[in-house]
């Protein structure tokens, strides 16, 4: 559905991105993966057309992205990482605007979009929180049923509860067939929609994986807090990870491994548990130790 | 060219473009008003002219003097203020069409729209070409106005003359518009090709006027574009049209061809 191949684009000052390849089959949804300045958004540049490929191409659905300007538009929802309207306009007046230029937007999928992301828009543009700029923005992709749709850090702005229901939105259209790209500095928000994910670190792709791999090579910081500060002796000597303690509470570090992790703490009181995922860099750092030690 | 754009474009810009056609329509009807006043001094007024060095007069349009109606408009008005109005219009639009769009990122979304970037081009050129043609539009028509309104019966009114003085300023500025939206189309950044298009657009107005002014440094108006719009020319019968207007088309034509060719080919910060 979505091919990216042997992209190349060096800028003055040697940052760019350098032979970037994956493929997005049709009905998946795929996380693009990186920390900021990794070379996300100039990929998705390319594979909107905004940028020429020094070397390779992008094609969706058999269209070159640069070279057949009009025709693969027609296929696509996109977001833009950076929010900016035209001045002057409301959520509504920008909304119609797009559907006039697009054509053949269903009003009431529009409609319906607009109610599940709770906003006014009545309000102008210029108003509107960066969370509100970020639901039209969603509303503009999504509303003419496109095939493909392409969202740079689309959650960026949004409260939890919008996550959840943007999140829903994703699952929805995967479920009718749409294909997705998304861009995210997140580990968090690509785990719960992606079936795949590329990883792009200083311009190169470093790893396209199976997310639940990821997901098996993430660690994840548990911070235990015992009732009995002997139980939480038993509880250090029973073999798990440790990564530091302190009174009553104590940090486990479990990769993969949450059965065992479970029961040995079902085994004590314990007053609460808290969590701590591992950020995105440091999933990237154990994904390369591990593939250096194998 | 896009409908649907080029209606949102004219609504987001008719209140600036209505501005200033008023603005010049208000001008042009002060000067008409002023006049009777400024003609029974007429011959006080040729007489100081006279005694004004003649650059300076020529630099100004003022040398058909103050005589008859239309060379008093041609001098007063279409000398100086109404280039100096359109210079701004044609400076500031063409920046706010293409350059600002791209700048702030709102021209991902109509590039994420199905259609060309060519297209999307030609519709911002017709846009400002179309708040060319109404402040000129609009201007010429205060003109009738106020000759109606202040001087007399518009069948006395040699209003050929003050067609071709309309005329001449919209082929000019169809040129300086070609020109602006070129280095707007070029350009990522905003506020930079609002400078190079101000530099341009008011350094060729300048060459011009000090051309005119100075005989030593007559031969900088004749690198001047606008020295194609001779306003005390036109009311004197003088100009030689034929080649002003292949001149100034081709200028305009080849601004906005290569505009639209080279934002079409470039990589564009989105």
């Amino acid at each position: 559905m979505l091919t990216v191949s042997h992209v190349t684009k060096v800028f003055p000052g040697g940052k760019g991105i350098y032979d970037v390849s994956f493929t997005v089959e049709q009905g998946e949804v795929f996380g693009f993966l990186g920390p900021n300045g990794a070379g996300k958004s100039t990929t998705i540049r390319h594979i909107m057309g905004f940028m020429k490929p020094e070397k390779g191409f992008v094609q969706i659905k058999g269209y070159d992205t640069w070279k057949d300007q009009g025709r693969f538009q027609k296929l696509i929802g996109y977001l833009p990482g950076e929010i900016a309207f035209m001045e002057g306009m409301t959520g509504k007046s920008f909304l119609d605007f797009m559907a006039t230029l697009r054509g053949g937007v269903n009003e009431q999928r529009r409609a319906e979009l607009v109610e599940r992301l709770q906003f006014d828009d009545r309000t102008p543009i210029r108003k509107m929180s960066k969370g509100m700029k970020q639901k039209v923005g969603i509303v503009a992709a999504l509303m003419h049923e496109p095939e493909v749709v392409i969202l740079d850090e689309p959650t960026s702005g949004l409260d939890p509860l919008m996550q959840k229901v943007f999140i829903e939105l994703v699952l929805e259209e995967k479920a009718k067939g749409t294909t997705f790209l998304m861009s995210s500095h997140s580990f968090p928000e690509i785990e719960r929609t992606c079936d795949r994910a590329a990883i792009i670190k200083d311009g190169k792709i470093i790893a396209v994986k199976n997310i639940h791999e990821l997901q098996a090579v993430q660690r994840k910081l548990f911070e235990v807090t015992f009732e009995h500060e002997a139980d939480r002796d038993a509880f250090l000597a029973s073999g798990l990870k440790i990564d530091s303690y302190k009174d009553k509470q104590v940090r486990v570090a479990v990769q993969g491994d949450y059965n065992r992790f479970a029961q040995e703490t079902a085994k004590y009181r314990i007053r609460s548990i808290d969590v701590f995922s591992q950020n995105l860099e440091d999933i990237f750092m154990d994904y390369y130790d591990r593939g250096g030690r194998e | 060219m896009n409908m649907p754009l080029y209606a949102q474009m004219m609504k987001s810009h008719l209140q600036t473009m209505a501005s200033y056609a008023f603005g010049s329509a208000f001008y042009i009807l002060l000067m008409f008003w002023i006049y009777p006043s400024m003609a029974t001094q007429s011959e006080n007024l040729n007489a100081l002219l006279e005694s004004m060095p003649p650059g300076l007069s020529r630099a100004f349009g003022l040398e058909n003097g103050f005589g008859s109606v239309d060379a008093f408009i041609s001098g007063e008005y279409y000398g100086l203020l109404f280039v100096l109005i359109l210079s701004i219009f044609s400076v500031m639009t063409s920046t706010q069409l293409m350059a600002r769009l791209v700048d702030q990122g709102a021209m991902a979304y109509l590039l994420s729209a199905p259609t060309t970037r060519v297209k999307v081009a030609l519709t911002q050129a017709i846009v400002l070409l179309t708040g060319l043609l109404i402040i000129t539009a609009v201007t010429t028509l205060a003109g009738y106005g106020g000759y109606a309104w202040f001087i007399g019966d518009l069948n006395d009114f040699n209003s050929s003359n003050f067609l071709l003085l309309n005329v001449g300023a919209l082929l000019l500025f169809f040129a300086v518009c070609g020109i602006s939206f070129f280095i707007s189309a070029v350009s990522n950044d905003e506020k930079r090709a609002l400078g190079i298009s101000g530099i341009v657009v008011f350094g060729l107005f300048s060459l011009n006027l000090v051309g005119k002014i100075s005989e030593k440094l007559s031969w900088m108006q004749h690198i001047s574009l606008f020295s194609l719009f001779n306003p005390a020319g036109i009311v004197k019968g003088t100009v030689n049209w034929g080649p002003t207007c292949g001149i100034l088309l081709g200028a305009g034509l080849a601004g906005f061809a290569a505009g639209m060719m080279l934002f079409k080919k470039r990589s564009l910060l989105l």
